[in-house]
This record gives structure tokens, sequence and C-alpha cells, in this order.
């Protein structure tokens, strides 16, 4: 099996604050993936060395294969970040957006096109899509953003807090997005939570973060029989000595 | 009373004093700044009245009789040192360098008859006057080429209150980069190239703050909304990400600034009639630059721009949103608003040498200061200023590369807030 991400003993300081503590993941070619944790756990520092916004203070991170430090350049034409609470640019309309965003990964212009036509259909925006981002709610900015992550088909793609403020009805189109995408195109999705019983029945495996560190790791029904719980919230709880 | 307003106002003062952009850029800095104007005017005006103690002149004496060495006399009584010359006209006396050779930049010429005129008016001819002549060397140095011809204007008139009114005038000409030309007053010229050299710091300052905000909130704007961090894990240089910004707001800057000269122009129209009066306009007496001097000044704004651009990208990335963006900026503006004001009155040559170290060290003082050297045909001044302003612009560029390259574009703020702020930061993720 291909390992799309592996991070070996990876630590981030930022001044005295040790945000990353020695954290070990390893993450199959085309599985949902869910860092879950509450906040501060370390998930979007992990997230952004990932994602090569940040560099290791020490450790590495491989994505299929690629140092994320020395590769950086390499990593970041096989990936999308979409970062937590992301916003697109206010006076564009969707659509616009969709095709300056487009032009980064396309070769020409038909490439550009059908990029932008799926990731209308994927967000499912229809002609709000002519309007400007600005008028936008939050759950059709995120629908946008989440489009826009997919659309130049990244064998990673990584996404903080996919659903994170969304209504019901937002977050479950979203997590239908992010299903049907690793389903039909074999990619790789590595997202980041606090909502557990979401990442539960999103995610083929999931790692539990706390502090910096991965302290449990599995599937989520694996998981759950290994500590006798009845969901994702319990088993860390008893993980961290809550319960 | 409107219920609840007081609790509104109380709320919102100590938000706003408790915010130490606002406390620094609004009262911390106008503080110095205008003590600091004030000192440099200060200073120009009395380095003025300095020049007008050991004012000298050439005397060119063509008439000898009793009025001439009387008005001779009254010169040295008021201060002026003089220097007399014989069969010498005024032009032998410009080409030949005299007056370097003196030191000096005026030439009083008494024309000949002066004395028998003044007689003939004391004894009842009262249609026969008399005139003195000033040459005066015309530098382009403002407060200083008023002093010359003030303090003719001030002797004929003394004179005329001790032997007659209208007994004598005063006629007066420039000696503009070693040419005389007649009938043209230094005092007049000085204003009217005063009047015209407030439009380069007036652009500069309105050209350099609205495209500085522009590129603070554009980088601001990017952080805030976190559109930077997808940008910065796309597969482009991040290099074009500063290079597109920056360009994006020279653009945008560019065409405010073109809207601006447009309605300036008709503002600076307002000033053709006191061409007309003067019967002077600056080019036709030489006071205009070459073609060469608007290229060297053109480059000289847009380097100054784009280092002012670069330096609002760095400040900007040490903010968290738009609102601190824009405050952050602010900490340039005295830098900005000291040498555009100073030097709109006073010559950066009358100052004393700390003072002018320190306006040549700030880049949006060339612009300025390469306005008035190309007028006055001194290139030189304003390609050494580019090269000083580009130097600069490369060590901001560079910077401004730097941080746009790392992960510091990003992690900055949390350094700069400081470290009880930076652990919330950290932990708020």
């Amino acid at each position: 099996m291909i390992t799309a991400v592996e991070a070996t003993e990876l630590i981030k300081v930022f001044g005295n604050i040790k945000a990353l503590d020695g954290l070990n993941l390893k993450i199959n070619a085309g599985e949902i993936f869910g860092i879950i944790g509450p906040n501060g756990a370390g998930k979007t520092t992990c997230l952004r060395v990932i994602s090569t916004l940040l560099l290791p203070t020490s450790g590495s991170v491989k994505v299929f294969g690629l140092d994320v430090a020395a590769d950086a350049a390499e990593v970041r034409k096989i990936i999308t970040y979409l970062p937590e609470e992301a916003g697109a640019y206010r006076n564009l309309s969707g659509w616009e957006y969709l095709q300056f965003m487009a032009s980064f990964g396309a070769r020409n212009k038909e490439e550009k096109r059908v990029a932008v036509q799926e990731a209308a259909e994927i967000c499912g925006l229809g002609d709000r899509l002519r309007d400007k981002v600005k008028t936008y709610s939050k759950g059709m900015k995120r629908r946008l953003l989440i489009a826009r992550a997919l659309m130049p088909k990244p064998r990673l793609a990584i996404l903080d807090e996919p659903t994170g403020g969304l209504d019901v009805l937002h977050s479950y189109h979203i997590r239908g997005i992010i299903k049907r995408y690793a389903k039909d195109r074999g990619a790789t999705v590595l997202l980041s939570s606090h909502n557990m019983l979401e990442v539960e029945h999103l995610c083929d495996r999931v790692a539990l973060v706390n502090k910096g560190k991965v302290v449990a790791e599995g599937k989520p029904v694996e998981l759950r029989d290994r500590y006798g719980s009845v969901n994702l919230e319990d088993v860390f709880a008893k993980v961290v000595g809550l319960a | 009373m409107l219920k609840g307003f007081g609790t509104v106002l109380a709320k919102e003062l100590r938000e706003l004093v408790r915010d130490p952009k606002i406390l620094l850029g609004m009262i911390i800095v106008p503080l110095i700044m205008f003590p600091v104007l004030g000192s440099i005017m200060n200073f120009s005006i009395q380095s003025a009245a300095e020049q007008a103690k050991k004012a000298s002149a050439l005397v060119i004496d063509r008439d000898g009789g009793v009025y001439a060495i009387a008005f001779m006399e009254s010169l040295k009584a008021n201060g002026v040192k003089t220097y007399n010359l014989t069969n010498v006209n005024p032009e032998e006396a410009v080409n030949s360098g005299l007056l370097s050779e003196y030191n000096t930049t005026q030439i009083i010429e008494i024309p000949n008859g002066f004395s028998e005129n003044i007689s003939r008016h004391l004894a009842g001819e009262t249609n026969v006057t008399t005139y003195v002549k000033l040459y005066s060397v015309f530098s382009g140095s403002g407060i200083v080429e008023d002093v010359g011809s003030s303090l003719i204007d001030l002797l004929v008139e003394r004179l005329n209150r001790q032997y007659a009114p209208d007994i004598m005038g005063t006629r007066k000409a420039s000696i503009i980069k070693g040419q005389i030309y007649e009938n043209v007053d230094p005092r007049t010229l000085s204003g009217l190239m005063i009047s015209q050299a407030i439009a380069m710091p007036i652009t500069i300052m309105i050209l350099l703050t609205y495209s500085m905000q522009i590129a603070a909130t554009s980088v601001a704007m990017e952080k805030e909304e976190k559109t930077l961090e997808t940008l910065l894990t796309l597969p482009m240089d991040r290099f074009a990400i500063l290079m597109g910004k920056l360009s994006g707001s020279i653009l945008v800057a560019g065409i405010g600034a073109l809207a601006y000269m447009v309605g300036f122009n008709y503002y600076m129209g307002s000033f053709a009639s006191f061409s007309a009066v003067s019967g002077l306009d600056l080019a036709s007496v030489g006071l205009a630059p070459s073609l060469l001097g608007y290229l060297l000044l053109g480059i000289s704004l847009f380097v100054t721009l784009l280092s002012a651009l670069a330096l609002a990208v760095i400040l900007s990335a040490f903010a968290e949103d738009v609102r601190s963006a824009q405050s952050m900026v602010g900490y340039i503006y005295p830098f900005l608003f000291v040498p555009s004001l100073a030097l709109m009155y006073v010559d950066i040559n009358m100052l004393p040498l700390a003072a002018r170290i320190a306006l040549y060290a700030i880049p949006y003082t060339h612009p300025i200061i390469a306005s008035k050297s190309v007028t006055m045909g001194d290139n030189l001044t304003a390609a050494l200023g580019i090269v000083y302003v580009a130097v600069f612009t490369l060590v901001i560029m560079y910077v401004a590369s730097r941080l746009f390259a790392t992960e510091k574009i990003l992690t900055i703020k949390l350094k700069f807030k400081g470290f009880r702020k930076r652990e919330k930061s950290v932990a708020a993720e």
C-alpha cells in the first residue's frame, strides 16, 4: 500500500511553546483520514506543516515520498489546503474566484474550463456563482472553498475543519462532497475536526491528538472496541483520562 | 441624555486608549512630528537672518558722486560688506567669476547720473528720479533669495524718507545659471518657484499615503480572510505573490496619482494669473527641467513609490487584520510628512549637517529634492538620490521577499505581539 503522508517524531516549537511534541502519523493513499482533538491540541499546526506553510522544528514529514521542507515546491503541486474559517476574495464572483484558482493548476484554457465546470458542479451553487462572494452565507462560502480545494484533483486534499461552524444542511452537503470525491477519484483526504461524531461517520481512519501528540490511532470502530466506548468522544475522554 | 450613551462612550474610550497602535499613531507621533517640523522651520528662518547679517555685494559705482558714496555708506551701516569695482559691467562680473571670487551672490549697480538726479529732484525738479540696480544670483534656495532683494528695497525706502518721497527706485535682475535676466526680481522668482514647488511634496504625500494604505490593506485582507494561507500553498513562486501585490498597488496608485494631478493642475492654474502679473514664467528664464531631468524625476518618484509599498507590505505582515495594518503604516507617515512639509519652503542646504543627514536618509525626501535640483539643472543630485533610494528599495524588497518565502509571513505577528499573546495565538489553533 502506498503511503500518502508519513510524519516522524514531528516537533514544532513557537517560542517556548511546543505545539507539536513528537507526533507520528502514517496515512495510506486513498483513505479519508481524520485528525481529531480539542482546541489547542496541535491539529492545525500539524496540517500547516504537512501543507508546507510551516517548517518542522525537528522530525520529518513526507507527502508521497516528498519531504515538506526540502521539496516544498514539489509537494505544493500534488496537494491542496483549505484553512479553517478561510474566506474567498469578497469582490470576485464565485465563478471568477474558481477561474482565478484554476489558473494555477491548469496547463491550458480547456483544462481550466473543465476544472471550473467540475468545481461548479461540486459546490452546487448554481446561478449564485455569478454573485459576488461577499453576498454568500457562511455555508455557501465553505462549499465554494471545498470545491476549490478539490478542483485541481490533488493527490492529497488537506481540509482544516471543513464543516466548522456550519449548520446541519451545509455540513451534510460538504460531507457528501468529500466522500464522493475520495471514492470517485481514489484521492487521499486529510481533515481535522473537533467534532468527533462527524469524523466517526466520514473517516476511514482517525488519529486522536492531544498536547501535540497522537494518543490513539485506528479505524473508528476499532477504537470504540479497544476502549469499550460507544463513540469517539468517549474514546478520547478515556485516552486523556477525563473519564 | 440618550439612554446607554455614557456606557458605550466609556467602553469606546477605554478600548481606543488601550490600543497601543492608536496611542502611538494618533497621540505620540503628532506630539513629536510637529515640534520637529517647527524646529526645522525655525532654524531655516534663523539661518536666513544669519545670512542677512553676513550679506555682501559687489558694487559697481558708475556715478562716483556724493549721493552714491552716501548710498554705499548706508549699505555698510546696515551690515552689507561691499567690494567696489571699477570699469566692469555686470555681465563681465558674472562671466569672469568675480562673484565666486568675492564669495557673494549680489551685484549692486549705481548708474551714472545718480547723484545729479537726486540733486535736481531736491532742487525742485520732482519729475527727475533715479534708481539702483540689483543683480542677484538665483539658486532656488527660497528664503535666502529674498534677503538681498528685501534689503535693497528697505534701504531705498529709508533714503526716500530721508531725502524725498519717490526720489529713488530699484531695478532688479536675476542671474540664473550664469545668465542675466533683466527685470526679473529674484524675490518674485522665488515666490513663483515655491508656489510651484509645493506640487511635488503634496503629490508625494498623497500618492504615498494612498498607495501604502492600498498595499498594506491588500496583504492584511489576505491574512484576515486567510486567503494568504491558500495562496502560499499553491504551486506558484511566492515572489510572484509579492510582486503581484506591489504591481497592483502601483497601478492603482498611479491611476489615483494621475486623477490627482489632473485636479491639481486646475489648482495650479490659479498661479497663472500670478505669472501674468509678474510677466514671468519659470521656463522662459531656464527654470524648467530638461528631458533628462523629467526622466530622472519620474524614476525617482517610481523607486520611492516602490520602496514605500514594499515597506508597507512588510509592516502589514506584522498585522493581524486590516485595521492594525493601517495603524502600522501610520508609523511611516511622520517620515513622509516632515520632509514634505519642511522642504516646501526650506532649502535642505540651509539646514545643519545632522538635520541634512537625517532628511537625506529618509527615502521620501529624494523626489522632492530631485524636483528642485532638476529645475535648477542639477541632474547629478537627482541621480545620486535615485541610487540611494534604489539601494534602500532593494534591501526592503529582499526583506519582503524573505518574509514571503518563509513561514514568517504567517508567524511574525506572534513574535511581534510578545510572549503572552504568542501563547494565546498558538493555543488558539
